[in-house]
């Protein structure tokens, strides 16, 4: 018996992997190279020296920059945000002063206003006096109201969403697919709908459909459909077998294999499939407001487009907090149901 | 207790090849007879799951046939051959995430019309059925709500045999019940299996890697070696030289 020797026999076939091979290094040269000429084109080294410039500018306070002064400009427009309502009474359909809304009160501001009187051929100071109806909160409230209403067009741009996007997940995961045809045609449906951006398929919408709504909740359910056709039938296709072939084996069929043995498999990735697509609803239903399909989107472009910038900031920071909200509580579902 | 009637097995001259070329079964013919707990032994890779599987039609024989009762195993009659025929499986073939009490319904789908099963509106014949079995194999009313990924290996298996019992099969076909489990709950589980057999009149088509178990509860032992049976009788002809031939062992001096 030979004691066992350390060392390798001299013909040996064995050798550990390289870190560093041949292969490895020219890819590695490949990204960089793309990567130079991509970020040359995207003009990725003035983007560099233009944000240098901004930061060196507030840091020392001298000098000058484009970028640095591009930002104040916006801070210093957007500060403070709009809280406040006015509106003229004179304006207001049916204004009833005895049932005024909550904190709101009546205000008479007169107003100066120069007007070339046509006799003596001078400019005369006209005041005007005109009440007016002041809600301290009354921005807020609206932007309230608006944030609300786009969040329900998430929220049913995602039921309608998941309605679509089962049947699909089904007839596109290769393990249920009656036929390779079903097979096919379904994964080509599911490719489509996710090829369309919301913006894009919103503006034929909102034509169909006209402003409102109704385009932005479709807009956002076949988006959304195929992105969650897609992962729901990745997850049928990788679910694991052993549980699937058991219930064949007791014969049951396609059906209740899926609901049997791979749906309690996958049930926590689509639930957090889901409420990510309800947190990418939110946003994009901002983005697909700006094309007129409704909510918050709408009043941030008619508010961009009168340059009331108060406003705008107002209305971003209500998104903001919208979107951290929405984070936490799906993060808490999501922690309770794993 | 209503007792079925066992089944007989044949298999004729059973071979299966996958398309891989590797040849699994070549011309396996043996016979299990009525109620006969038979053990199927043989070193890893000798065919053991591929010919139980060929019992219920989860593999087709590319030549020979296998018969229940007389009547060949086919594609056509698959839905009547699978529900006279259960499976216990060695990783136990459970939803983990699914509760005990859904996994035990898993065992009678083939005779819950899909919307019921669909809705989870089961009979309530099943109902009492699950409870009853779950009893039988030794678990607790609080099992039920479980997960069935949050019981013990042996507790998993007896999920799994009480889930094959669910409609009332003629033949369980089980492929090594308990290599994941420990001796002592080997052993257990075996008792369970053959008791609930012979208690309700099944043919049992077991393979197993431990012998010791083999000669204890089985009726009829068949070795099967690279594919070919090598090994055919009552359990009391088992020698050592059989033993030692079943898995290519030097003769022990
Ligand atoms: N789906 C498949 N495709 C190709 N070859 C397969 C397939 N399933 C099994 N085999 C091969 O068939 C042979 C028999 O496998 P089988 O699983 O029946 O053996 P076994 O006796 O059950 O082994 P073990 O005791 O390890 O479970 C093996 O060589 C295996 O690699
Ligand atoms: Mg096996």
């Amino acid at each position: 018996m030979n004691p066992p020797r350390a060392g390798l026999s001299q013909e040996t076939q064995w050798a550990y992997p390289k870190a560093l091979s041949l292969k490895g290094i020219g890819l590695f040269c490949l990204i960089i190279a793309i990567l130079l000429v991509t970020g040359r084109n995207v003009e990725m080294g003035r983007m560099v020296q233009l944000t240098a410039s901004a930061v060196s500018v507030t840091a020392t306070g001298q000098g000058e920059s484009q970028v640095a002064q591009g930002l104040s400009k916006i801070g210093t427009s957007l500060w403070p945000l709009q809280i406040s309502e006015t509106t003229e009474v004179g304006r207001i359909e049916g204004f009833d002063r005895a049932r005024l809304p909550w904190l709101a009160h009546i205000e008479t501001r007169t107003k100066q206003t120069q007007t070339l009187n046509p006799d003596t051929l001078q400019m005369d100071s006209v005041s005007e006096t005109a009440e007016y109806l002041v809600e301290p909160l009354g921005y807020l409230r609206h932007v309230a109201v608006k944030l609300v209403e786009t969040l329900e067009i998430a929220l049913w741009g995602t039921v309608i969403a998941i309605l679509i996007s089962l049947p699909l997940a089904f007839f596109s995961a290769s393990n249920m697919a009656p036929n390779r045809l079903i097979y096919t045609v379904a994964r080509s449906i599911v490719s489509f709908l996710r090829a369309i951006p919301e913006l894009v398929s919103a503006l034929f919408l909102v034509l169909a459909y006209g402003f409102g709504p109704i385009a932005g909740v479709l807009a956002l359910a076949l988006h959304a459909a195929g992105f969650l056709g897609k992962f729901y039938a990745e997850d049928i296709e990788n679910a694991d077998t052993k549980p699937q072939e058991a219930l064949t084996a007791v014969g049951a069929n396609r059906i209740k294999v899926l609901r049997f043995a791979i749906l309690p498999q996958v049930m926590p990735q689509y639930i957090a499939y889901t409420l990510y697509v309800l947190d990418r609803n939110f946003r994009m239903a901002t983005v697909i407001g700006l094309v007129g399909a409704g909510g918050i989107g709408q009043e941030l472009k008619g508010r961009f487009d009168m340059y009331n910038y108060h406003h705008v900031a107002t209305i971003l920071v209500g998104i903001f907090c919208t979107v951290f909200v929405i984070d936490q509580l799906s993060a808490r579902l999501r922690r309770r149901l794993f | 207790m209503t007792a079925s009637k066992p089944a007989h097995v044949g298999f004729r001259a059973v071979s299966k090849t996958f398309p891989d070329g590797t040849q699994a079964l070549k011309g396996v013919s043996f016979d299990v007879a009525r109620g006969a707990f038979c053990v199927l032994l043989g070193p890893s890779g000798s065919g053991k799951s591929t010919l139980l599987r060929c019992v219920n039609g989860l593999a087709t024989p590319t030549s020979g046939e296998v018969f229940i009762d007389g009547e060949a195993v086919t594609d056509k009659v698959l839905p009547q051959i699978r529900r006279k025929v259960s499976m216990i499986h060695q990783q136990f073939g459970l939803v983990d995430r699914a509760s005990v009490a859904e996994n035990m319904m898993g065992g009678a789908l083939a005779e819950i019309p899909t919307w019921r099963a669909l809705l989870g509106l089961y009979p309530d014949h099943f109902k009492t059925k699950a409870c009853e079995l779950l009893q039988s194999v030794g678990l607790s009313p609080e099992h039920l709500q479980r997960r069935a990924g949050d019981l013990s290996g042996g507790q998993r298996q007896r999920v799994g045999i009480a889930r094959a019992l669910m409609l009332d099969p003629q033949i369980i076909v089980a492929d090594e019940p308990v290599a994941s489990l420990d001796p002592r709950i080997s052993q257990e589980i075996m008792e369970l299996l053959r008791q609930a057999a012979r208690l309700r009149g099944v043919t049992v088509l077991c393979s197993l890697h431990q012998v010791a178990l083999a000669r204890e509860h089985a009726d009829q032992i068949v070795g099967l070696q690279r594919g070919a049976l090598i090994f055919d009788s009552p359990v009391e002809n088992l020698s050592d030289d059989d033993f030692s031939a079943i898995y290519d062992l030097e003769p022990l001096a």
